[in-house]
């Protein structure tokens, strides 16, 4: 049953099943190929992609807690234009859409390295990774300088615990999507006793990250929402489902347990069946007719 | 690289601090080669969350054998999940007749498969265990390889002027907490020690936390001279010619 990610035209987003990994975790393409069946998945989302090559992380890296991690990898990569060198062959024999997540210090760095993404034709879509710290008024200026340079769909992934009134702010600025959320940033202390920060993964994000999605698919009524936070299982994935998101993302549970993405997968477009879930009428006619959806 | 089972056939203590296991695999695993390591699992739950990487000491009866910290508790009879090979071979000189392998502050374990394939090409192995290291029990390792404890807590060793000039290739294994401050110290003892340090001599061998070990996540990213490399993927050995060492 596929889901609409964004409105009908050129560039609409449609998955053919509402589960894709969060950005950061299955690298930029066939890091993962040997261990997982992407044509189970809805989407492929990137590793984070800047303008600029970006450094790994000094210090500490990886913490493990108590049933979950820390990670702090300062997201290295090469810089957009030799990310598309290394990978856009491959992501244009891809089974599904492949989806740049798109990282920037400044809303005018965002500007010109979405105008280098939008001229590829194997990138689907774009999700706009936000900082923590943005007031919705600058959440507003960074989808901005981001659709004011595409026509390809925008998902806006907010920080952690963001209110309806960041996602109204993208959008209103142009998003199609609001990715709720990025991990949780958090501290602790590593083997030498350093205070390091970093991303927080584990199961307990998702009680945390669910009460809020629900908030927001209750104050946004329509909007198309991608739950990720501490998913570890098909009954996680439903409870996003269930509280009001289109799709889901998964994120460090897959360095664990690869072939959860395609259970899931598998899981929910079983449920869609039952259960249309952010399907407008024209998908579900053209669902039921038997014509293709795109 | 696959993600397979295997089975915990026999768990055996080979000191006080260490135990060896060996595990029935897929016959694609026993291709497993010295420097690459295995990412495990254990349980269904999540605890603990990210896979362990364990590193193959010996091949044993169709058996792969390998090393853990004694204060673990493995069953025999126990199933486990792993996805293997993980990481690169080591790269040996073709014209190696000696080399000198260092543990510092860290079990010289990840170096150990190498043991049995040097011996039987009659390559000399000199063991270096330097700070913490230096309480590792050597008992049950070859009794051709020559042991070297290293004097108090840091750098030196006896004959360290000889071995370092002795040595056709060097692989250095630190703690994985400071791994980059003490593969530094490593280096600047080198050149102090040689008036040069070529390529394909002295190799860092990175051990850090791998949350994927497929090279997706980019936590375990190494800053080389005019670029980067990923320990699970290139290394876990990095020719410590090629490394960044600046903040």
């Amino acid at each position: 049953m596929p889901v609409r990610i964004s409105k009908p035209g050129k560039y609409s987003l449609v998955l053919d099943t509402p589960v894709m990994n969060a950005a950061g975790i299955l690298g930029f393409g066939d890091q993962y190929r040997p261990l997982i069946d992407f044509a189970a998945l809805g989407a492929f989302v990137t590793n984070p992609i800047t303008y600029t090559p970006w450094n790994p992380a000094s210090g500490t890296r990886v913490i493990s807690l108590p049933s979950g991690a820390l990670v702090h990898t300062g997201l290295p990569n090469p810089g957009s234009s030799k990310v598309l060198t290394l990978y856009r062959t491959l992501w244009s024999r891809f089974p599904i859409p492949v989806i740049a997540h798109v990282v920037a210090h400044a809303p005018e760095e965002m500007s010109m390295c979405i105008a280098m993404l939008d001229r590829e034709e194997s990138i689907a879509a774009l999700e706009i990774g936000l900082a923590d710290d943005l007031a919705p008024s600058e959440v507003e200026w960074y989808i901005h300088a981001a659709a004011k340079r595409t026509e390809k769909p925008l998902l806006a992934r907010l920080h952690h615990g963001a209110s309806h009134e960041h996602a109204r702010a993208a959008l209103d600025a142009g998003a199609d999507a609001i990715v709720a959320f990025a991990p949780p940033r958090g501290t602790a202390r590593d083997p030498l006793a350093r205070l390091t920060a970093g991303r927080l993964y584990g199961p307990m994000i998702k009680p945390l990250t669910l009460r809020i999605v629900g908030q927001i698919a209750r104050k946004l009524p329509g909007v198309t929402l991608i739950a990720a936070g501490g998913i570890h299982s098909e009954a996680d994935a439903r409870d996003y489902l269930d509280a009001g998101a289109t799709a889901v993302q998964v994120d460090a549970a897959v360095w664990s347990d690869p072939a959860l993405l395609a259970r899931i997968g598998k899981d929910l477009a079983g449920l869609l069946l039952t259960r249309p879930v952010g399907i407008d009428d024209e998908l579900l006619e053209q669902f039921l007719s038997g014509k293709p959806a795109r | 690289m696959n993600q397979t089972q295997a089975i915990i056939e026999r768990v055996r203590r080979v000191s006080d601090s260490h135990q060896r296991l060996s595990l029935a695999v897929e016959s694609s695993v026993l291709n497993i080669k010295p420097g690459q390591s295995l990412l495990v699992r254990q349980t269904n739950n999540w605890e603990p969350y990210l896979r362990e990487t364990w590193y193959p000491v010996s091949i044993d009866n169709n058996l792969l054998v390998v090393e853990r910290p004694g204060a673990q508790h493995y069953a025999p009879g126990s199933v486990i999940d792993l996805i293997a090979p993980i990481g690169s071979p080591f790269r040996f000189r073709k014209t190696l007749r000696s080399i000198l392998l260092i543990a510092q502050d860290t079990p010289p374990t990840p170096l150990l498969y190498a043991l049995l394939p040097l011996l039987v090409n009659r390559i000399a192995v000199t063991l270096v265990l330097l700070g913490s290291a230096r309480t590792y029990a050597t008992e049950h390792l070859p009794p051709e390889v020559e042991i070297v404890r290293g004097d108090g807590d840091g750098l030196t060793w006896q004959n360290q002027v000889t071995a370092v000039g002795w040595a056709d290739q060097v692989l250095a294994v630190v703690s994985p907490d400071r791994e980059m401050e003490q593969f530094r110290a490593l280096w600047l003892l080198f050149r102090e020690l040689r008036a040069d340090i070529p390529a394909n001599y002295l190799f860092a061998v990175h051990t850090p936390t791998l949350p994927c070990g497929v090279g997706a996540c980019g936590a375990c990213t190494v800053r080389l001279q005019g670029g980067t490399a990923l320990a699970c993927v290139e290394g876990p050995a990095l020719d410590m010619t090629r490394l960044s060492f600046s903040p």
